[in-house]
């Protein structure tokens, strides 16, 4: 809200130097965001907040001022210079909907000469940033600010039968407007009507047939309380919102209509105008003095502080509360018609903790009577989780959670995406069912940028629609492409590829204690053909990793191979990980034997693990693939395959012996299943 | 097989020699030739000889044969690499080389800040809660005190999905959750993703970060609202960090406070100063006691119990601290920018 201080000195005499003003007005809750000087005047802009439309107007912000000062606020005065004629004569006012218009004002100002502004009217609207029309119309601007009243002001020869008709439109009408935009009504909206037609949208805005323009000589100034739901409602409806509508719809103050329409009416007399005897006031059912019982216990109980009993009177005096002491410390207080925000206890005591300062209530620390329930297991495995992947070389990425249907249309992700209906634009009207599009984009993003390579994880929701409700899904992604880590004079430079990526998935899950799992090979629309495993858990799916398919990396412009996963951590960190069992160490040295076989080149190595599964070896530590190759010194089709095996005996030394039984019976069952031969020359104890 | 061993045994010894008079690569490869060559080497031809041996002699014999074969290639080996280039030898290891660091991944700045924040709040006895990013307008609007139609709800421009789902426009859903699951006393944070109508610019994003607090007990006072806050901001920030708190307006809180801290860029002693508008000041939290028809929807009697609540941007906040000046950098996911905070 613009608040002018010149215009505040009609309703009070500050004399504070600007700065002390705006100090005081931020601690009273009426943040200046920004100020500047305008000739002699100073222009504030003050941030107001939706409960409080009295402050929409110099006079509400003069009565916080005044309360803040413990000044008192200048009594007005509107001359009128009357005739004989009575309102109630020249216009009939009915309202056919009391619930939407509780209250209706109105008064004739006959024979006024519409022109330009006076000077000091004009520089008072420039100053709201709006430009000056007329007098008439600049006065009705006026009043607004001044007052937050909204009023309206019709050319009454326009008016068909002199009758204004509050009531609900009929199907059908319509009505253009003041900025000649056409608008179709219908029943749920509330309008001002002549004996025939719509001529004003109430609370929103006028119609421009019934408008005052330049050969206007009488005029019906409408001063009147709506429905704040019922102008809302409207206004959203036909997209129209207006400085009136604004302050209808944030609830207005329903005792102030007749002052408004008066001012009015007295300024328009400055335009050679005569007002109409008596204002015509319909307010069938006049609203009821709200009260609300303080106890100034509650006081202390609220803000931690003492205040004096007569400090909270002497405040809600000021801002116009009528205070009545019920007994000792305990008060009945009306609440004036435009503190519209005030209900309950706790709302007086704000008030009284907004004058008596907020920087002078103590600092305390909540004592801890009963501890909090310790961290929660999901948030341990998913910061685990972050750094395992932090130690692979994967940086964190974050992407928003919207999708395209285009992109949703690559992804083939079989998830039925939720779509937003009031979407930003049309990039982003689907939540996402993966987070490979986010992951995708920030490659493309780097790489264009000049990165060799590119490691993301992102840990985050995906949205779907599972049976009709939405579901969100805690998801980990990974995207891994280009060199791992910058180039170096020491090694060579390395360029990621699937195992990278399959060792990274291991190591979370051992370091996670999901073990055991397995892999599978499976076919997913994410990736190339036989170039993805499923993960698996627990005889479940956990997720998926592989070479993303050409056709993806196309539609991001990427040209080195992308490898990727997406695992669900939702079903993931549902099963139990395998509780920690402390295992003793032995004294005694391990010992390991490495065998190297000639293989079919087909042979898997989970087939030999499963073989040498089944084998029970006692003793046996460890297994592990070290080396695998082909070349010109190997059988084509075969591989060189070189397995190590680790012993220890808890209690002893093992012997040789028996370790040489065992690795026979390694030697003849791997033979046996696979047809392996043991390469000459590949057999060394250690 | 005597003859053999002792033949065996005269060539290694033979070779030995031949090893130590070797001055260059070239009579290292004659060397590698006579011995080791495949067609007409020492080892080669004492090979065939064993096919003439009975079975237990053959073993034996192939073993010392081995053992030769072993001791000539890795003595050449050895020599070998006096031998190749010895000017690649240095004295002295240039130890200004560069050495190999490891390339750890960084973790997401909000992510960060956000922990940051967290940690702080777990020192001072919270815990962290969570809950749902699609809600329903009752967890969102209505039971935070949020009447249809008000034009409070225009501070929260909402994405719907539907006319009773939306995305939370603010993680206070939760709070609603944790008191309806919970007896206080209630001590939480609650960090998550929230969602306005916002068109992506400099100082808005349609999603962003926020982490909301709740405290909830018998005898709860503003002025704990104001030592939990002051403590929390002068352990983000620095100790003497200056504060205030004014009055404000949210419809779950009542008071309410907006709190400011200093401008970190001014201090104040600028009035042109862009990131505050010479004001001095920046607003950093939102806050205030916790509504009384808050308490009464979740069933807590407003009588018996109060409690405080406050919220933050976490971009907004980080972007403070680190004087970043567009909040879209943070979803733009740039390695240049996202790996600086690693050491923050
Ligand atoms: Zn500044």
């Amino acid at each position: 809200m613009i608040i002018s201080l010149e215009w505040l000195k009609d309703f009070i005499d500050v004399d504070l130097p600007p700065s002390a003003l705006i100090d005081k007005l931020d601690m009273i809750g009426l943040m200046v965001e920004e100020w500047k000087e305008k000739g002699s005047d100073i222009i504030l802009d003050i941030e107001t907040y939706a409960n409080r439309p009295d402050t929409l107007g110099h006079l509400g912000v003069a009565r916080e001022i005044a309360a803040a000062l413990g000044l008192k606020l200048k009594q007005q005065e509107w001359p009128l210079a009357e005739i004989e004629e009575k309102t109630s004569e020249l216009c009939d006012v009915q309202i056919w909907d009391p619930d939407l218009c509780p209250r209706y004002c109105g008064i004739v100002v006959k024979g006024v000469k519409v022109g330009p502004s006076p000077e000091w009217l004009r520089k008072k609207i420039e100053i709201m940033g709006l430009k000056s029309i007329n007098n008439v119309v600049d006065v009705t601007n006026y009043v607004l600010f001044a007052t937050s009243q909204p009023i309206h002001a019709f050319d009454l020869a326009k008016l068909a039968g002199r009758k204004i008709i509050i009531r609900r439109a009929k199907q059908g009408e319509a009505i253009k407007t003041l900025e000649e935009e056409d608008v179709s009504l219908s029943p749920d909206m509330l309008v001002i009507a002549d004996e025939e037609k719509p001529v004003a949208i109430a609370g929103v805005i006028g119609g421009l047939e019934s408008s005052v323009q330049e050969e206007t000589q009488d005029i019906f100034i409408e001063s009147a309380y709506f429905n704040p739901i019922s102008v809302r409602k409207t206004s959203k409806k036909i997209g129209i919102s207006t400085d009136a509508s604004y302050r209808f719809e944030r609830n207005a103050d329903i005792s102030f209509p007749p002052r408004a329409a008066l001012m009015a009416a007295s300024l328009m007399t400055q335009f050679g105008g005569k007002v109409s005897r008596g204002i015509t006031d319909v307010y069938p059912k006049p609203a009821k003095e709200r009260t609300v019982v303080l106890r100034n216990q509650r006081v202390f109980d609220l803000l931690g502080v003492e205040i004096d009993a007569k400090f909270s009177e002497k405040t809600l005096s000021n801002l116009g509360f009528q205070v009545e002491s019920q007994r000792k410390d305990v008060w009945k207080v009306q609440v004036p018609h435009h503190r519209v925000d005030v209900e309950r206890e706790a709302d007086l005591i704000e008030e009284i903790a907004r004058f008596y300062g907020y920087d002078k209530i103590p600092v305390h620390f909540p004592p801890l009577r009963v501890p909090e329930p310790p961290l929660d297991q999901r948030r341990e495995k998913i910061d685990r989780s972050r750094q395992i992947l932090f130690n692979h070389g994967f940086d964190e990425a974050l992407n928003f959670s919207f999708s395209s249907p285009e992109k949703e249309a690559q992804f083939e992700t079989g998830r039925s995406a939720i779509e937003i209906r009031n979407p930003i634009s049309s990039n982003a009207s689907l939540l996402r069912t993966t987070l490979m599009g986010g992951l995708l984009d920030n490659i493309a993003w780097n790489m264009n940028r000049g990165a060799d390579g590119v490691h993301f994880f992102e840990v985050g929701n995906i949205y779907f629609k599972n049976k009709m409700k939405s579901q969100e899904q805690l998801t980990l992604s990974l995207v891994t492409t280009g060199l791992v880590g910058p180039p170096h004079w020491h090694r060579k430079s390395e360029k990621t590829d699937f195992f990278r990526l399959k060792g990274t998935l291991e190591s979370l899950m051992e370091y996670l204690n999901y073990e055991p799992y397995s892999f599978k090979e499976e076919p997913h629309t994410l990736f190339e053909k036989e170039s993805a495993l499923a993960l698996v858990v627990k005889k479940d799916t956990i997720g998926y990793f592989g070479l993303l398919k050409k056709s993806l990396l196309d539609a991001y412009s990427l040209d080195e191979p992308v490898w990727a996963a997406e695992l669900n951590l939702d079903a993931l960190f549902g099963k139990p990980s395998q509780a920690f069992q402390y295992s003793p160490v032995t004294k005694f040295p391990t010992v390991t034997r490495d065998v190297s076989f000639i293989a079919d080149g087909n042979v898997s190595f989970q087939d030999i693990q499963e073989v040498v599964g089944k084998l029970s070896l006692p003793y046996l530590g460890s297994f592990d693939l070290y080396d695998r190759f082909s070349g010109p010194s190997i059988p084509k089709g075969k591989v060189s395959l070189s397995l190590r095996f680790v012993f220890s005996h808890p209690k002893r030394t093992l012997k040789t012996e028996e370790i040489d039984k065992i690795q026979k019976k390694i030697i003849s069952a791997l033979g046996a299943s696979f047809n392996f031969q043991l390469r000459e020359g590949g057999r060394i104890d250690k | 097989m005597k003859d053999f061993k002792a033949r065996v045994e005269d060539f290694k010894k033979k070779f030995d020699k031949a090893l130590a008079g070797a001055k260059d690569g070239k009579s290292l490869q004659e060397l590698r030739n006579t011995y080791l060559s495949r067609k007409k080497g020492v080892v080669k031809s004492l090979l065939e000889e064993l096919k003439a041996f009975k079975p237990e002699e053959k073993s034996k014999a192939g073993k010392m044969l081995n053992t030769l074969k072993n001791h000539v290639q890795k003595k050449l080996e050895t020599a070998q690499k006096k031998f190749t280039a010895p000017e690649t030898i240095e004295k002295k290891i240039d130890l200004t080389l560069p050495g190999e660091k490891k390339y750890w991944g960084a973790p997401h700045p909000v992510v960060l800040f956000q922990q940051k924040i967290e940690n702080i709040f777990i020192s001072m006895g919270f815990s962290i809660e969570e809950g749902p990013e699609i809600e329903t307008d009752y967890y969102n609007f209505e039971a935070l005190n949020f009447p249809p139609h008000h034009p409070a709800r225009d501070d929260w421009d909402t994405l719907y999905l539907s006319d009773d789902l939306l995305l939370r426009t603010h993680t206070s859903p939760v709070q609603i959750r944790a008191m309806e699951n919970r007896k206080p006393p209630i001590r939480i944070i609650v960090p998550g993703r929230v969602y306005r109508r916002e068109t992506p610019d400099p100082t808005h994003l349609p999603m962003f970060y926020q982490v909301e607090g709740l405290v909830v007990d018998k005898g709860i006072t503003f002025a704990h609202l104001k030592g939990t806050l002051e403590y929390f901001l002068k352990t983000l920030f620095y100790e003497k960090l200056k504060i205030r708190f004014r009055p404000s307006f949210f419809p779950f809180t009542e008071p309410s406070a907006e709190v400011d801290i200093e401008c970190l860029v001014c201090r104040g002693e600028d009035d042109k100063c862009r990131v505050c508008k010479g004001t001095g000041w920046k607003e950093i939290l939102g806050s205030g006691m916790v509504d009384p028809q808050v308490l009464k929807n979740v069933n807590i009697d407003p009588e018996k119990y109060s409690g405080f609540a406050f919220g933050m941007g976490i971009e907004r906040t980080a972007m403070f601290a680190f004087q970043i000046p567009d909040m879209r950098y943070f979803f733009e996911n740039d390695l240049r920018f996202i790996r600086q905070f690693t050491l923050k």
